[in-house]
């Protein structure tokens, strides 16, 4: 049976889906068999990210009500052959989702697959509750911003009430993935240092990504920053997919500023 | 910046104490105990043995030091 992964957050727009395509990619690089499930019903994204949507036939609720074979609606990666994908739905709303269903299908898919990561909707929506019911593990995505550590804490309250791990008497693995910081800022004292942001929340960290111009890039694309080995938001992602296999990868410390002369010398002049 | 020793000091720290209050107060609004459903369903089981429960309302109440639970039982108004 492989791991059920859940990618959550509080608000919308912290980059889930993102850090979903990024370490299923990783995931699937380290040579794990992966499939990554785009659970915002109605709001398909993933594919785009992926830069799968051209191929995109079936969805999951197609496949939860038995109409397709799952095998017929998983789509497979054009970059790594380790990396499968399954589309949401964009015509039906969240009200078709119903947890015997959902746990058939992700039960079906953890025979499949080493790791089955779910791109779940912003915290707040109905389906969040039904991503995470059966998920082992959860990844959080923050930005250090007040709202999104807010709402992220409200999210994580709901997983540690809805789990069915939980309610089972088990524990369902957090880790919290802190997105988009800006160095300069934290230097400057202008932005929430992952230690706040660690203090506050109390869940392990995962890794610490980069503000990095490159993700849109990445998404106009359609090709995940992983891919790009000179980008320091790929390089982030390289290493958090590394973790979540169980290698032992240090820290970066991405809150420090570049302090070169030439850095120097140009910040005088802006 | 040109001048940074005219720089205005930054705004993290505020959005720090400001979270750890907001949050603080978030976890004691929501009814963090995952069992609360369960509780209220025995709860209502219990008291429905002797007198009839239109609803009830599990509330979690701190006071300085002190935690407490407060328990509202609605009766069922027997007409």
């Amino acid at each position: 049976m492989g791991v059920v992964i859940a990618v959550i957050s509080g608000k919308g727009g912290v980059g889930k889906t993102t850090t979903t395509a990024n370490v299923g990619l990783g995931v699937a690089l380290n040579n794990h068999k992966c499939v990554v499930v785009d659970f915002d019903i109605g709001q398909r994204n993933l594919d785009m990210i992926l830069g799968l949507e051209n191929r995109v036939v079936f969805d999951m609720i197609q496949v939860m009500e038995e109409e397709v074979g799952l095998k017929q609606a998983l789509i497979k990666s054009k970059i790594n052959e380790n990396l499968y994908f399954l589309a949401a739905s964009q015509t039906k709303d969240k009200s078709v989702l119903h947890s015997d269903k959902i746990k058939k299908l992700i039960n079906s898919l953890s025979e499949e697959f080493d790791y089955v990561i779910l791109d779940a909707p912003a915290g707040i929506e109905s389906g969040y509750e039904h991503t995470i019911e059966f998920a082992d593990r959860a990844i959080i995505v923050v930005n250090p911003e007040v709202s999104s550590i807010r709402d992220a804490d409200r999210a994580i309250g709901i997983l540690d009430s809805k789990s069915q791990r939980v309610k089972d008497g088990k524990e369902v693995m957090k880790y919290l993935i802190i997105n988009r910081i800006d160095a300069k800022m934290v230097q400057n004292g202008e932005m929430l240092t992952s230690e706040d942001i660690l203090d506050i929340l109390s869940i392990p960290l995962i890794g610490k990504i980069p503000e990095d111009k490159g993700i849109i890039e990445a998404s106009n694309q359609g090709k995940p920053i992983i891919m790009d080995k000179n980008s320091s938001a790929g390089q982030a992602y390289e290493r958090i997919a590394s973790r979540l296999c169980g290698n032992q990868i240090e820290m970066h410390d991405i809150e420090v500023a570049d302090t070169s002369f030439f850095e120097k010398i140009k910040e005088m002049f802006k | 910046m040109m001048f940074p020793w005219f720089k205005k000091k930054g705004s993290a720290k505020t959005a720090k104490d400001r979270l750890t209050i907001a949050i603080m107060s978030d976890r004691q609004n929501t009814n963090s105990f995952p069992f609360m459903d369960e509780m209220k369903a025995e709860i209502i089981e219990v008291v429905k043995k002797y007198i009839g429960v239109k609803a009830i309302e599990i509330k979690k109440e701190v006071d300085g030091e002190v935690e407490a639970l407060s328990i509202d039982v609605q009766l069922d108004k027997k007409d």
